[in-house]
């Protein structure tokens, strides 16, 4: 085991790797090269298929000893050559946990799943290291607990101690985030740091969400088709705008308002001849400045930068609707109730004939044509309460009355032809083997007319028709998705509920997905979507509905909801960093995107569009107004 | 009617899972529990295999009597007592009604109890072994009598995956369900909606066995990097994980005290052969 004289020889080295997996003709690295020196917290970065997680595979000698395709270069973990050294042998030095975790957890009980790689090492202290990785992970308490007990975020923990038990170098952790609520992530990401903090743990993680990166990550590597583009430091690594747009990674919003400001600033400087010289320089200083990367920056970025609007600073313009026109329109519309829930309560059993109450006598109704976020930390109810709007639950007390039927008295199969569930994991709903039949299976079993023809159209609108002979559950996250959307649409529903729809999505297919939203908002009279994602709650929903232990605490736009401190945070949601923002700096209503954000900031410093019409304000209000524009169609 | 749809309520697969859960997990606090496990299945082989070769109706009757006691120790759940009658019941059932129609008369009822108690003796003590032990003790117990420890590890596994498999199972059904068309009526005495039930179970399996398939991608990768077939060759590993095992006093009296009382039956036995 290393030696302290070792410190110096990198935890990874990486040189020229290239690999095709066997059978496959299309190399996914091509002469990947890359060290990470001992102690850092790196995050791997890329698109879609860029070669993350076969990268990964490299450091614990999976590839090439247990994927033995066309391997080329070499590979060195903590000074050791993974050439000529088995899988177990290097795991010792490195821990890895898998992006389904839940699929490496194989012992019964918490204590016995952190015992099992010592054990199998047959290193005698086995109880006393399990012990110390639960510690770590701050699972002492659940040590007696079974694996399915657990809750998400839990498993993942316990994923990660079950890594630690060995007490490795490098640890390595693909992409926390994507199964995980924000507020579980932020936990591991805790415990993340502190064992690189306190105990000196190399940490990799593979990771596209650039607001944990920001926050916890000293430096990111970013792979483009199997080859690592470049490593830098996180802070400049978030400013190289350019590459992380063309690879689909979104930078942090305060980031992406401050670059956007930024632009108009620039714009604004050298088209006007009325600024000043000192105005230009300025300009040129905020060309080389770097760009805020988390909240605090930001405050104090945006901060001075207001200050330094040489004065002339605007009150906030009144001409700005006090609240957001499409989401005036819903209240008084009151237009025909399609959900309600009167004192519905639900409980499950559980292991040793213990009850678990989820729902508490909740009161609830929802109208036509409202777009309603259900938003709540996990086990707030959430997923319960669409279970007993699709009847798939019933309440144990109270009622539900759906489209005026009371879920109790019909079947699931007849109230599911009004009403869609579209399931948090989309392979738990593939039954045939291709995505045709799967869009296509409920129409033919419940003889509905033109059959082809509305197949057909779903292809088209969900963009499916290259993949329609595929089997849904060998495509990528982002497919599998539109390919639920797609079942749940299909049949015409007049409510559909979705759990979490962009949970485990990169960026650029979370674009895709609002854009699907668009399309069902045309067929589907309410939506109602269950979702940790704050972006999509602001620029999706009219309606927010906050869940709290069973009870919904909380009922307005977003802008109210996210305008309260208290309620947000006693429910455990985050509001997105615009949002956060600009009630940081003052501006209400809330701003929903940073291009929005960035533009009100011009606003407020240099004047409203209107007032300097004559300038060129940069492509970006034309982009807003066409946003607003598209929008208003909705609903 | 309403009796028939109570039992589809009430038989629902959440229920199973939990009742199965409750049978191979809820056991810690068991008197049986606390046994040494190689000692258990050592006992339990003499009972699934003696009753086969005894005719004796009284040595048979004293070895039903035992497993009766030992069942109640292991506070098995009354739902697999259920179901076990209602297999034993109509199992033997159907062969005494056969029988009738190939000339058999009450007296050939005798002969099929036999078969009952035998079956039932058996039947009892696997409830026993694998109800008043976790599957972690059984697996320890296996390796330690010296089966594979791939055999030991699978039998372990096997139980973990049981409520993910579960959950897989209920998310196929459902997406059936919601997509899918129930019978108009459900026909005389359920029949044509049982039929529907039945159809989605068996068409079920192959969704299951396809997801099953990909998860168990990632298990495969984890457990090699975790040392698992590292493990499976090292003695080291071996002799760590079956070092909490041990016979004590209690194993002892408990081992002895049933041969006592087999002895003491079939020595009745023998004084009075009631063979049949």
């Amino acid at each position: 085991m290393p030696n302290s004289d070792k410190q110096d020889i990198p935890a990874i080295e990486i040189r020229g790797v290239s690999f095709a997996y066997p059978g496959s003709e299309i190399s996914v690295l091509q002469e990947a090269s890359l060290t990470l020196k001992r102690g850092t917290f790196a995050a791997i970065a890329g698109g879609n298929g860029s070669g993350k997680s076969t990268l990964c595979k490299l450091f614990n000698g999976l590839i090439p000893n247990y994927y033995s395709g066309d391997f080329e270069g070499t590979v060195h973990v903590c000074g050791v050559p993974a050439e000529g050294h088995t899988v177990a042998q290097l795991s010792r030095m490195v821990g890895y946990v898998y992006q389904d975790f839940e699929n490496q957890l194989v012992r019964p009980t918490v204590f016995d799943e952190a015992c099992f790689a010592p054990l199998n090492y047959g290193l005698s202290d086995y109880r006393l290291m399990a012990s110390k990785a639960l510690d770590l992970c701050g699972l002492s308490d659940l040590r007696d607990r079974y694996v399915w007990e657990l809750s998400g975020g839990q498993k993942h923990l316990l994923a990660l101690a079950g890594a630690l038990s060995l007490e490795p170098e490098v640890l390595i952790v693909d992409e926390p985030v994507a199964q995980l609520d924000p507020q579980h992530a932020r936990q591991v990401y805790e415990v993340l740091r502190r064992l690189n903090r306190d105990h000196g743990k190399t940490v990799i993680v593979i990771e596209h969400h650039a607001d944990f990166i920001a926050e916890y990550c000293h430096e990111v590597c970013l792979m483009e088709s199997g080859r690592v583009l470049w490593q830098r430091p996180t802070a400049e690594a978030l400013n190289s705008l350019d590459d992380l747009d063309r690879l689909g990674i979104q930078p942090p919003e305060v980031t992406r308002a401050a670059a956007v400001l930024r632009e108009m600033d620039n714009a604004r400087t050298q088209s006007d001849p009325r600024s000043s010289l000192p105005d230009r320089r300025s300009a040129g200083r905020h060309a080389a400045q770097r760009l805020p990367i988390t909240m605090d920056e930001a405050v104090a970025h945006f901060t001075t930068f207001m200050q330094s609007g040489n004065g002339n600073l605007h009150p906030s313009p009144a001409r700005i609707p006090a609240s957001d026109p499409d989401h005036a329109g819903l209240s008084g519309s009151s237009s025909n109730e399609v959900i309600r829930l009167q004192d519905a309560s639900l409980h499950y059993r559980a292991l040793r004939r213990a009850r678990h109450q989820v729902l508490h006598a909740l009161n609830l109704t929802l109208f036509e044509g409202e777009r309603i976020a259900l938003v709540g930390n996990n086990g707030a109810g959430k997923s319960s309460l669409l279970k007993l709007v699709a009847g798939v639950a019933r309440p144990q007390s109270g009622s539900v009355t759906v489209l005026g039927q009371d879920t109790r008295s019909v079947s699931l199969e007849q109230l599911s032809s009004g009403v869609t569930l579209v399931f948090q994991n989309p392979e738990d709903m593939f039954i045939e083997d291709s995505v045709e039949a799967e869009v296509s299976h409920c129409l033919r079993r419940r003889a509905y007319p033109n059959i082809e023809a509305s197949v057909a159209n779903m292809l088209r609108a969900f963009r499916l028709e290259e993949l329609r002979q595929r089997d849904a559950r060998l495509l990528s996250g982002g497919q599998q998705r539109r390919v639920s959307l797609a079942i749940g649409a299909a049949i015409r529903p007049e409510i559909m509920l979705l759990d979490e729809p962009t949970a485990n999505l990169d960026l650029s297919t979370r674009e895709e997905l609002l854009g699907a939203l668009e399309e069902l908002s045309e067929h589907v009279r309410t939506v109602v979507i269950a979702t940790h994602d704050m972006q999509l709650v602001s620029r999706w929903a009219t309606r927010v509905v906050v869940m709290h232990q069973g009870e919904v605490v909380g009922d307005g736009t977003p802008d109210e909801i996210f305008a309260d401190r208290e309620l947000t945070r006693r429910a455990g949601i985050a509001p997105t960093q615009t949002a956060q923002l600009s009630a940081d700096l003052g501006i209400r209503p809330l701003c929903r995107t940073p291009e929005e954000l960035a533009k009100r900031i011009a606003e407020r410093m240099w004047g409203s569009p209107n007032e300097r019409a004559d300038r060129p304000s940069g492509n970006l209000t034309h982009k807003e107004a066409e946003e607003h524009a598209a929008r208003s169609q909705l609903v | 009617m309403q009796l028939v749809r109570n039992w589809f309520n009430k038989i629902s697969i959440e229920r199973i899972q939990l009742e199965l859960m409750n049978t191979a997990y809820g056991s810690g606090h068991v008197f049986l529990s606390a046994l040494d496990p190689r000692c258990m299945i050592l006992w339990y082989l003499f009972f699934a295999i003696a009753p086969w070769f005894l005719s004796n109706m009284i040595v048979l009757a004293g070895l039903f009597l035992l497993m009766i006691a030992t069942t109640v120790l292991s506070r098995v759940s009354p739902f697999i007592i259920f179901v076990l009658c209602l297999g034993l019941v109509g199992q033997v059932g159907w062969l005494f009604i056969l029988s009738l129609f190939f000339g058999g008369d009450i007296a050939s009822a005798l002969p099929l109890l036999k078969l009952t108690l035998k079956l039932s003796i058996v039947s009892l003590a696997s409830i026993t072994v694998f109800s008043g032990m976790d599957p972690e003790r059984i697996s320890d117990g296996l390796l330690a009598l010296g089966m594979p420890a791939a055999f030991s590890f699978s039998l372990s596994y096997g139980y973990r995956i049981l409520p993910v498999l579960f959950e897989e199972f209920r998310s196929v059904l459902l997406s059936y369900r919601l997509r899918g068309r129930a019978p108009a009526s459900p026909g005389f005495l359920y029949a044509r909606l049982g039929a529907y039930y039945l159809k989605m179970l068996v068409v079920a399996f192959f969704p299951l066995m396809l997801a099953t398939a990909k998860r168990s991608r990632t298990t495969v990768e984890a457990l090699e990097t975790r040392g698992f077939s590292f493990g499976m060759k090292n003695p080291k590993s071996r002799q760590l994980k079956l070092s909490h095992l041990k016979v004590t006093r209690r194993d002892i009296a408990f081992l002895s005290g049933t041969a006592a009382y087999a002895a003491l039956l079939f020595w009745i036995g023998a004084a009075y052969p009631l063979a049949i």
